[in-house]
């Protein structure tokens, strides 16, 4: 099941390794990502792969300091119609 | 004034009057600050040490513990500590020294990524890059520590910031807000516990955390519905409720798993569905639907789909869903339950039976005792055979499981209540983990209880190989441990040791009675097991027992 989010995060020369290494611990390969950094805020679109429910990577991105928000942009099913 | 001399400054602002450390090159101007900056440091004898003495100083107290190491080798000893800190959401902030900026990146000596070490073990991470970012970096340290789910936050500074002039940084007035809770998702609460024929309270760490012990007692007052604790919330509850089943998953008592799987109404409350508590999950509380208190969202249907839930203040919620169920049969079929099952001391023979000392050690130590468990055996034992009315009197690593902790932990304990009693339970593989804290027992004559329970095997590892590896026991014989009571000698820590139960009363007497550290060695033999436990892979109620 791939899935895409946007996220929007306080910039920090860190913060794509906290990023990606919540999403690998909890289970979640990389399919595509994409970064763009501008005014201090670092904003992702990230498509991520799983048979676990996003709900389970989206609650911990939640609580990662520094992310502003995470928005879940498109399932599987819209990935598919829009490919 | 420097950095150095502004972060002992801004500790001190955070009401920080002791820290746990360790020097080394990269933080010896935080050292020199701290030679006369009137914030008391311990020295440990190894930086894992300082980290789990913080972790005993903020358990027993609530409060923040700070533990301080060098760069490189000290930041990599305080590892184990910090993912500590994370599984048992312990407030701990972690300073460690780094090399100067302009050496990051070149492999300095004594110098690693730090900041990258800290991301799987910390709730969050700095690296100070200019003087201007230290004062609001320590305020957001502790500001994230103690908020919400607390955790172990790691702040790592350079050497030239340390030695280089300082900001001024005047603290942010951050107010405390709380929302009003969902008055929907109240009345279904109550709805469901009205309703609920088999209640049960599922009780954990979060609960003494979120200093909501008063509020869940008066909870289960006004409620009188059962209850099981996780081996973090052992003190949440009084022992001697009279629903109180006491701890429950693998080797919880045998009543509280069977309620487990009986009730129909399972309320956990600052708990997370551990796998140590449910055995397998897909059977844990069959019949139950489920409601949900927890401050962290990321816990709601991690593990278990619930029926419900709110991640608002305990405090807040528990009083608001009070209601008092019919549940009169139930409550009789627990209270049987426990009588039923109730826990033996009779055991036959000479050789010292541990579950029986310990359980005459929790009736005789003096009240408001803190008692610090390693990790094994002797720690279930703790947690099955002895009692404390408090979770801060109850210290135990329990989500990481670290050998090695309790020790260290009692030193942290004992320096921050230095009127209590601080009992340190060790087993003989634990205890040489962290040996070489004998020596801050010694430095600073704490007057620690060790009690030292010796199968001269890795008993916990040893029973399941007894069970499960056809007993085929790799490397868990240790009949050549050191003399443990010359060894404490060496550290001027008085001892003796003890075999059978006709020596016990005496000996507990000047375990308890001594003025400074005393050392009881106690030995027992090998083949005593942890008893009930439910094997891996196994439902509650599929309970190995003992066949004696």
């Amino acid at each position: 099941m791939n899935n895409t989010l946007t996220i929007e995060a306080m910039h920090s020369p860190e913060f794509l390794e906290r990023l990606l290494r919540v999403c690998r611990h909890r289970g979640f390969a990389i399919v595509t990502i994409n970064a763009t950094t501008k005014q201090q805020v670092t904003h992702i679109e990230l498509t991520v792969s799983s048979d676990r429910e996003i709900a389970l990577l989206t609650k911990q991105l939640d609580k990662v300091i520094g992310i502003l928000k995470v928005t879940l942009s498109a399932s599987n099913e819209d990935i598919k119609a829009s490919a | 004034m420097n950095g150095a001399n502004f972060v002992v400054h801004a500790l001190k602002e955070q009401n920080v009057t002791q820290v746990f450390g360790y020097p080394g090159g990269a933080i010896m101007p935080l050292y020199d600050a701290l030679f006369d900056g009137g914030v008391d440091h311990l020295l440990c004898r190894h930086e894992q040490g300082a980290a789990m003495a913080a972790i005993g100083y903020a358990r027993s107290t609530g409060k923040v513990g700070v533990c301080i190491a060098t760069s490189g080798p000290g930041a990599t000893n305080l590892i184990t500590g910090l993912a500590d800190a994370l599984l048992d959401s312990v407030p701990v902030v972690a300073i460690t020294g780094q090399v100067p900026t302009h050496l990051i990146g070149t492999d300095a000596f004594q110098e690693v990524d730090v900041l990258g070490l800290s991301l799987a073990c910390t709730k969050h991470s700095f690296m100070v890059e200019t003087a201007e970012q230290l004062g609001p970096i320590i305020e957001q340290a502790f500001e994230i520590a103690t908020s919400g789910r607390p955790g172990p936050v790691l702040i790592d500074i350079p050497k030239d910031i340390q030695v280089g002039p300082s900001i001024a940084y005047a603290l942010a007035q951050l107010a405390e807000t709380q929302q009003p809770l969902n008055q929907a998702i109240v009345t279904e609460a109550k709805s469901l516990i009205n309703g609920a024929q088999k209640p049960l309270l599922y009780v954990g760490g979060g609960v003494g955390m979120a200093k909501a012990v008063p509020a869940l007692r008066t909870f289960i007052e006004q409620t009188q519905i059962p209850s099981v604790c996780t081996l973090k919330a052992i003190g949440c509850i009084e022992h001697d409720s009279p629903y109180f089943m006491g701890m429950v998953g693998m080797h919880g008592s045998k009543a509280s798993n069977l309620a487990i799987q009986e009730c129909d109404l399972l309320i956990a409350v600052g708990a997370r569905f551990d796998d140590r508590v449910t055995g397998k999950l897909d059977e844990f509380a069959p019949h139950a639907k489920v409601i949900h208190l927890d401050i962290d969202a990321a816990e709601i249907d991690k593990l278990r789909q619930v029926t419900i839930s709110m991640t608002d203040d305990l405090k807040q919620v528990l009083p608001a869903i009070s209601v008092k169920p019919s549940i009169e049969q139930w409550q009789q079929h627990i209270s049987e339950m426990k009588v039923t099952h109730a826990n033996r001391y009779d055991h036959p023979g000479e050789p010292i039976f541990a579950p029986a000392l310990l359980r005459q050690l929790a009736e005789t130590m003096p009240a408001d005792t803190v008692i610090c468990s390693d990790v094994g055996q002797h720690q279930m034992w703790v947690a099955q055979h002895m009692f404390v009315d408090r979770p801060e009197n109850h210290i135990s690593s329990s989500g990481l499981g670290t050998m090695g902790f309790g020790v260290p932990a009692a030193v942290g304990a004992q320096v921050a209540r230095p009127n209590d009693t601080v009992i340190a339970v060790s087993g003989d593989g634990s205890f040489m983990m962290n040996i070489q804290e004998l020596g801050t027992i010694k430095r600073k004559q704490l007057p620690i209880k060790i009690l030292l329970i010796d199968n001269q095997r890795l008993g916990m590892v040893r029973q399941w190989q007894e069970l499960f590896f056809n007993g085929r026991f790799s490397e868990t014989i240790l009949t050549d441990n050191p003399d443990f009571v010359t060894l404490a000698s060496a550290f001027d820590i008085p001892g003796e040791t003890i075999v059978v139960k006709s020596q016990i009363d005496d000996a507990l007497q000047r375990l308890l009675n001594s003025d400074g550290p005393y050392l009881l060695h106690v030995s027992i033999s090998e083949e005593e097991n942890v008893w009930p436990l439910v094997p891996p892979g196994a439902a509650n109620d599929q309970m190995m027992e003992s066949v004696g």
